[in-house]
């Protein structure tokens, strides 16, 4: 027993001290760059770091880690609760489409925001009644989610468009905090879409409601030990249909804030959704589940996208389709350092309960 | 005689027992889908625009496509129209046969890891990186070799740089579960993203055929592709790849069920810790097992180019993630791979005449294909059907079918 206590000790240091080593590596490298961009600012260290203050980046990386972190948030709910949702992909695709469809017809973007939600909600709760309901697989259906968003939005929309691109809407415009906004590199915070500030929102709220509700209890309990929980008289059945439905809710926020901001849904082959919402799982494993840590894993990937698109207005050297793979080899990176993440005890398998 | 006979006798009587009614779900699942794809064809009749001479009317309503004729079309289009009494084999028929020979590939290789209790989502990647090896190695090799003794040559040599890379590149993800614990449901994904990326580079850059416009790479000469034989050569069909794929599974079978490593692999599958107590080396069967399936999807990309294409073009189409169907629909068994893969074979290819004959949309079988693989996951739901018919035990004859088309099947009564 003090074997079994010492060796999980352990693995939670050398967890721990993994996550620390790559964030402490990360910083100490921008550190790094960024002296060595004031020291010499014509060189190549000086363009990065140049880009890495620019507001622009930082704009940007906000705006990318939109979908990534709503779509991670909804992935915590689920997997917290005990139903691991692979399918947040296909939440995003058919949310980013529906958006887009709803605000096309309705002529109002927030009316389309709404319909996003409502999509991928309707989706999650196909998922959570195959899964929970029908005990199938997880991961496969899961899988099956992703792929029926995969060939029903491009299908839809050249139904409705005759083109897997639909046409575009208006976007959601922005939000400008005054005087705030004029603030060297933070003024991009207070000078960005509506979706951001929500993200901002949904980050404080999953973490008030993991940390100081009931509710949040009972997901972690569904997850962690469900026959206590039901012991304790609370139907872990309904908690986890309600975290399920929650992930739709959230994925379905960052597909519509997705394609809401740029004003069209683009089909062709990955969809421009094209992953975010397995780079979400990732994001989520490696802020260990809490909200804010996936926001901040969130923020590393999209940096590092945002950067790869400032670089590439500044014609460094790196092939374009290249960097376009960096943020998919980082996740490699990130899964092979950090290794298995320790998931819910009882995350991926169904519960019976004992009547 | 040994515990590990008897263990496998046990096995093979539990996945026998359980044979009729995986073959009743999938069926179930199949049915059930081709149904909802058919409200789905109403529904998004009713959402385009047509002229009335054009629309058809069910229940006094009116809709711009017709489900009858798209499902007409699905299979019996994709036969090559059996019924109508003109059918030759260099129609519909021989597509239908293609796509079947590469389903099978990379059907396989999703089955082959699933036996091992791991999700291979990397089929797509490992079959782009397996074609555009294939690509340019044969490209290389036919400045040495020419005329029938080419194509001889070639042929072989093409599966085996395909199946060589594919299988490095389903190391990768392999090499990060065994020794960094990192799941390959999330790295194999990734890989594909890096395999369409790279492949893209590549071939838009250094090996771009500069006389095309688009990014391929110099096209194979006529020899080191694989021959038309019996059916004509402009449906990019070929025996002799069918041929290769009936002993892939012939082989694969083979291995499963008759030799040490299928053994590991089977147990490994389906009782980790068991099979880890009886000596199996978990780590190694999981690197073996991905290398191996990898390889399946590289040949699958060696035959795209070889029998397809003729050359590697960017957007190589998702063979990979049909797989996945194929096998699920399989019960991951490579002998069921054969029908599915024959079947999805047939819903592929019926897709193109669908789209010649109507205006629905291609990513129709895209959305088959997901609800196919849901319905299947969910065995729950038949169980809870079946319950109300008495007669839902009954055999279906499509048990003994799939042995058929094996041709190493003489081997399994040696015990």
């Amino acid at each position: 027993m003090s074997d079994a206590d010492r060796s999980e000790g352990e693995s939670l240091l050398k967890r721990y001290s993994t996550r620390a080593l790559v964030a402490g590596v990360t910083i100490a490298s921008v550190v790094a760059l960024l002296l060595a961009g004031l020291l010499f600012p014509d060189s190549l260290a000086g363009t990065l770091s140049d880009a890495l203050t620019s507001r622009n980046t930082l704009a940007s990386a906000l705006r990318l880690s939109v979908p990534i972190a709503f779509a991670a948030l909804g992935g915590i709910f689920a997997e917290k609760s005990g139903v691991i949702n692979i399918g947040l992909e296909g939440l995003l695709i058919i949310s980013a489409f529906s958006a887009i469809y709803v605000a096309d017809i309705t002529g109002g973007v927030w009316i389309g925001f709404a319909g996003g939600v409502v999509a991928s909600t309707l989706l999650a709760a196909l998922f959570a009644v195959v899964t929970i309901g029908f005990r199938a697989d997880q991961i496969i259906a899961g899988l099956a989610v992703w792929l029926i968003a995969l060939g029903l939005a491009p299908f839809a929309s050249q139904v409705i468009y005759s083109s897997p691109n639909t046409p575009t809407v208006a976007t959601t415009g922005s939000i400008t905090v005054p005087v705030l906004a004029d603030l060297p590199f933070f003024g991009a915070l207070f000078s960005a879409s509506p979706s951001v500030y929500m993200l901002f929102a949904a980050v404080f709220g999953s973490w008030y409601v993991f940390e100081r509700t009931a509710f949040g209890r009972w997901i972690r309990a569904s997850g962690e030990n469900p026959k206590a929980l039901d012991t304790a008289g609370v139907s872990v059945t309904h908690v986890r249909y309600a975290a399920v439905l929650i992930s739709g809710v959230l994925a379905g926020m960052g597909g519509a804030a997705l394609s809401l901001d740029l004003g069209q849904f683009t089909g062709n082959g990955p969809t421009m959704v094209n992953g975010k919402g397995f780079i979400a799982i990732v994001a989520y494993l490696f802020g260990n589940y809490n909200p804010v840590g996936a926001f901040l894993s969130t923020m590393l990937f999209a940096g590092l996208d945002a950067l790869q698109t400032v670089l590439q207005l500044q014609g460094i050297g790196i092939p374009r389709q290249l960097i376009r793979i960096t943020p998919f080899v980082v996740v490699i990176l990130v899964l092979a350092l950090v290794g298995r993440t320790r998931l819910p005890e009882a995350a991926g398998e169904h519960y019976d309960t004992e009547e | 005689m040994s515990a590990a006979d008897r263990a496998r006798k046990a096995l093979s009587r539990l996945v026998d027992a359980s044979a009729t009614e995986r073959i009743l779900i999938s069926t179930a699942a199949l049915v059930l889908s081709v149904l909802i794809g058919a409200v789905l064809v109403l529904v998004a009749g009713r959402m385009t625009t047509c002229t009335a001479g054009e629309a058809v009317y069910y229940f006094g309503t009116g809709f711009c496509y017709d489900p009858v004729v798209v499902f007409d079309r699905l299979f019996l289009g994709a036969l090559g129209d059996p019924l109508s009494g003109s059918w030759s084999p260099n129609g519909q028929f021989a597509v239908t046969l293609r796509e079947t020979t590469l389903l099978i590939f990379t059907g396989l290789s999703v089955a082959l890891a699933f036996r091992t209790g791991i999700f291979n989502i990397g089929t797509q990647g490992q079959m782009v990186v397996g074609a555009l090896a294939t690509a340019l190695g044969v490209l290389w090799a036919s400045s040495l070799v020419s005329g029938v003794v080419g194509t001889v040559v070639l042929i072989p040599f093409g599966l085996l740089v395909g199946g060589v890379f594919g299988g490095l590149y389903g190391a990768v993800p392999g090499l990060l579960k065994a020794y960094a614990d990192a799941n390959e449901v999330i790295t194999t994904i990734m890989l594909n993203f890096i395999a369409t990326g790279v492949a893209l580079y590549l071939v838009s850059g250094v090996f771009k055929d500069p006389e095309s416009a688009a990014n391929q790479t110099v096209p194979l000469p006529e020899f080191a592709q694989f021959p038309a034989l019996l059916f004509g050569g402009r449906q990019d069909f070929s025996l002799v790849a069918l041929a290769f794929g009936l002993l892939a599974i012939g082989g694969l079978y083979y291995v499963l069920e008759h030799t040490a490593f299928g053994y590991d692999i089977r147990t490994s599958g389906v009782q980790p810790e068991a099979a880890e107590y009886g000596g199996v080396d978990a780590k190694r069967t999981v690197v073996a097992s991905l290398t191996l399936s990898g390889a399946l999807g590289g040949i699958a990309g060696a035959m795209y180019v070889m029998m397809v294409l003729g050359t590697f073009q960017t957007g190589i189409p998702s063979y990979g993630f049909d797989g996945i169907t194929v096998s699920i629909l399989a019960g991951n068994n490579p002998l069921g791979v054969g029908v599915a893969a024959l079947l999805f074979g047939v819903l592929k290819s019926g897709t193109t005449v669908v789209q010649f004959a109507t205006d629905v949309p291609p990513q129709l079988v895209g959305v088959l294909r997901g609800l196919i693989i849901l319905f299947v996951a969910m065995p729950e739901f038949f169980r809870l059907l079946g319950r109300g018919l008495p007669g839902a035990g009954s055999k279906p004859e499509a048990v003994a079918t799939d042995g058929g088309t094996v041709t190493e099947s003489g081997g399994e009564t040696d015990e």
